[in-house]
């Protein structure tokens, strides 16, 4: 038993006792000499226990915890019944069933009495219990005001127990009118049904059984009271139990109430669950946009939601894509060509992209088409971008549709199409990073193709410097040392910027390493090599065949023959190189022609490329560079300028090659100082030394 | 970046006014793309206004150059600043493309 859940506590010991206490004396009263104890407790004590264990008993339930959880109504009121309810009407059936069967053992004997006290008992509960359990349903919700009504009628209730222990019966008038009143106040607390609208269709029926099931429980009570009264001098009169009358009727009329209220709501029960299933579409389709599923899924949702909220019979869903492969169309329970020949007909009158609905297809130009159908729906998918597409909504009969439903598609049109800018905002932002991550990963690539290690020898020195304006340049460099203490020299300038230049500076390099191997069939030590002239003739050939046609490559290729103490240098439309003399001591440009690679693609290149020999001395300081030096900007838009890059020269040629770089590159930083930097800028320094590195400047 | 034209029977003049860099090089690629420009003879541009030319600017010009050789339409520079001027040197165009100093020159060539 419930009571007995919880054997420590003291309110549920004092219940048993107390129960202990009234089936002793009831025995006792009933039959006097029972048991060998002579002593007749008198009637009044009968009703005193009675009267103690009612109020023992309803204190216990009031102090149990909370019994409604959440608005789990249905299973508030299914604990009820089959809890206390089903117990007691067990009883009492069974108390029932044997007076039938033995009519004449049971009136008067003990298991008589003993079955009676237990059932009193039982329904003291069942009442307690029903009446606290209604409390959480009237309170449900309910304002602090209904609190203290609800504790006000429980202290009027509690009073009238008190009325079994006056020794004589008031008037009929007056406790008539105290019973009307008390009726009254819980006819009137009987009125708070507000959890009847928390129920979903299928609830309010159980609901509806449930209640009845309570009325029919007080019924076999009273039946049973009513039948056994006679037999028995327990229950006394009726002022004398007016609390037990007075939760019975609470408890009978709640339940009444409660029924009807149900029961009248049963027909709106489907607008609440719309309405429901509405709230959770809409939320559904703003949890797929956080959970980042695709479009299609959010069409999908959209499609299925409006479908449902609307009880469209049929149904499309047109999405126009920005492509013609991203066209999208999703069909409940509608042809195609039903679809396309009512976007064709509405497309005539103009209303393709536009809200419409039309409650009778039958008396409208819409006869034509022959369709199954009564009313149509359309409503645009559409932003202040761009026009994403249109759903259509059909039902059988006319008359189907109402500005509600159009609202309430309006709302998921607009939904959806906020879902879907969202989701592309997220690609887009998940495209630019996967794009930047590889512009990282080319930058890396192209790093690792900068020579780390600068070649050395005792002499010349080599000092470099090199920065991209983006992530992956257009500059390149490289070093090749060749045999017989000849060292090639490479730099250049790939138009344009990003990825693209970057993957032709690769190609350069490449070709660079491929043309400078030692030809095999070379009849003659010269021939081993190829000249820096027929390195830019071979070195063209190959671009053209696969560089775009607006794209050219500029460069320079020195040979340093440091045996000899010369160079060979040839430049395709690369910068000039500036050269300090040191046997003249003057600074000068070297003034060659000289074309860009890819600019012609035919035969005939040769004739635009030169070679320049020059045998060079010691303390010479060879300045080679690309057009980002040259180039770059001050703030008043005045470029750098080979004027100026030739002063630093004549200021710093007697450094070493790290300082003369150092001077040139401060005076540069000087020079574009909070400018942005336009383009790549590479800087070689090579200064010559004397065959003994101690001898030289 | 200002493009004007001047047409006559057998001249197309374009007055290029302003830098010419990879955003601006687009408008011109689009001038000199248009098909009818292949049945003039001559297509000058005035480079007087042109303060500052890129490798995209140059690009364009490159591009063109094969497709105006082989439809017979000369391509000639007149007015050319000396900065201008010399971005076309180092690369090597002056051997390839014919640079004058006024537009009386361009159109004795």
């Amino acid at each position: 038993m419930a009571v007995l859940r919880k054997p420590f506590s003291l309110l549920s010991v004092a219940v048993l006792l107390s129960w202990l206490a009234l089936l002793a004396a009831a025995l006792l009263y009933a039959h006097p000499g029972l048991g060998g104890v002579t002593l007749s407790p008198p009637a009044g004590l009968v009703l005193v226990l009675q009267a103690l264990f009612t109020a023992v008993v309803f204190l216990y339930e009031r102090k149990e915890p909370e019994r409604l959880q959440g608005v789990n109504f249905i299973g508030l009121l299914q604990r009820l019944l089959l809890g206390p309810a089903l117990l007691a009407v067990v009883s009492v059936g069974v108390h029932q069933l044997l007076q039938v069967l033995w009519p004449g053992s049971m009136a008067g004997s003990v298991l008589h009495t003993a079955f009676y006290t237990f059932n009193v008992g039982l329904f003291v509960l069942l009442l307690a219990r029903t009446n606290y359990a209604w409390r959480a349903l009237v309170l449900f919700r309910g304002t602090e005001r209904l609190r203290r009504q609800w504790v006000a009628f429980e202290m009027m209730l509690g009073a009238t127990l008190l009325l079994r222990l006056l020794p004589y019966a008031p008037p009929v008038g007056l406790s008539a009118a105290v019973l009307g009143v008390l009726a009254a106040f819980g006819a009137y607390l009987s009125g708070r049904q507000k959890w009847v609208a928390y129920l979903s269709r299928r609830q309010k029926l159980e609901a509806v059984l449930l209640q009845l099931a309570v009325i029919g429980v007080m019924g076999v009570f009273v039946a049973y009271f009513l039948y056994t009264r006679p037999a028995f001098r327990l229950v006394g009169p009726a002022p004398q139990n007016a609390f037990l009358l007075l939760n019975a009727f609470f408890a009978g009329f709640y339940a009444l109430m409660g029924l009807l209220v149900t029961l009248f709501n049963l027909p709106t029960a489907g607008v609440f669950e719309q309405k429901r299933e509405e709230i959770l579409s809409m939320q559904r389709l703003t949890q797929l946009i956080q959970r980042g599923q695709t479009t299609d899924e959010v069409y999908q949702m959209f499609f299925d939601s409006a479908i449902q909220t609307t009880r469209a019979d049929a149904a499309w869903l047109h999405i126009e894509g920005t492509a013609e492969e991203d066209h999208f169309d999703l069909y409940h329970q509608l042809p195609g060509e039903q679809a396309y020949a009512i976007r064709g007909l509405l497309s005539e009158f103009n209303l393709s992209n536009l809200e419409y609905f039309n409650n009778d297809l039958t008396g409208s130009s819409f006869r034509r088409l022959k369709l199954p159908f009564g009313s149509l729906m359309v409503m645009p998918l559409s932003s202040s971008k761009r026009q994403y597409g249109n759903i259509y909504l059909l039902q059988e009969p006319v008359q189907a549709f109402d500005r509600e439903s159009l609202s309430i598609l309006q709302t998921f049109a607009s939904q959806t199409v906020l879902s879907i800018e969202n989701l592309q905002l997220i690609q887009a932002s998940l495209r630019t990073q996967r794009v930047q991550d590889e512009l990282k990963i080319a930058s890396a690539v192209q790093d690792s193709l900068i020579p780390k290690d600068l070649p050395i020898d005792n002499w010349f020195e080599i000092s470099s410097y090199a920065v991209a304006a983006t992530e992956v340049g257009g500059d390149f460099y490289d070093f090749l040392h060749l045999p017989g203490r000849r060292l090639a020299v490479l730099i250049g300038d790939v138009s344009g910027k990003g990825v693209t230049a970057a993957f032709h500076v690769a190609q350069m390099k490449g070709i660079f390493h491929a043309l400078m191997q030692e030809n095999p069939l070379a009849r003659n030590e010269r021939e081993k090599y190829p000249v820096p002239s027929q390195f830019m003739t071979q070195a063209n050939d190959a671009l053209g065949r696969c560089l775009e046609k607006s794209a050219f490559i500029t460069a320079s290729l020195y040979i340093i023959d440091y045996e000899h103490g010369g160079f060979v240098f040839a430049r395709a439309g690369h910068c000039h190189t500036l050269y300090y003399h040191s046997i003249k001591e003057e600074v000068s440009y070297f003034q060659t022609p000289g074309l860009g690679l890819g600019i012609i693609r035919h035969e005939g290149y040769e004739k635009h490329i030169k070679n320049q020999f020059y045998d060079y001395n010691p303390g010479d300081v060879m300045v080679i560079y690309t057009d980002g030096i040259v180039e770059a900007r001050d703030a008043a838009q005045n470029e750098y300028g080979e004027e100026r890059l030739q002063l630093m020269l004549e200021q710093s040629y007697y450094l070493n090659a790290d300082q003369i770089k150092a001077h040139i590159l401060a005076d540069l930083h000087e020079f574009t100082k909070g400018q942005p930097m336009h383009d790549d800028q590479t800087l070689l320094v090579i200064k010559f030394r004397s065959t003994q590195p101690e001898a030289g400047l | 970046m200002k493009i004007t034209q001047h047409a006559t029977d057998t001249t197309l003049t374009l007055a290029l006014n302003g830098e010419l860099d990879a955003s601006s090089s687009v408008l011109l690629d689009t001038e000199l793309s248009k098909p009818e420009i292949l049945r003039t003879q001559k297509v000058l541009i005035d480079c007087q206004q042109l303060n500052y030319i890129s490798s995209a600017g140059l690009g364009v010009f490159i591009s063109h150059l094969q497709t105006f050789q082989d439809a017979n339409v000369k391509l000639v520079f007149f007015n050319m600043q000396e900065k201008v001027r010399n971005v076309f040197e180092i690369l090597g165009l002056d051997s390839l493309m014919t640079i004058v100093p006024s537009e009386a020159d361009a159109a004795a060539v």
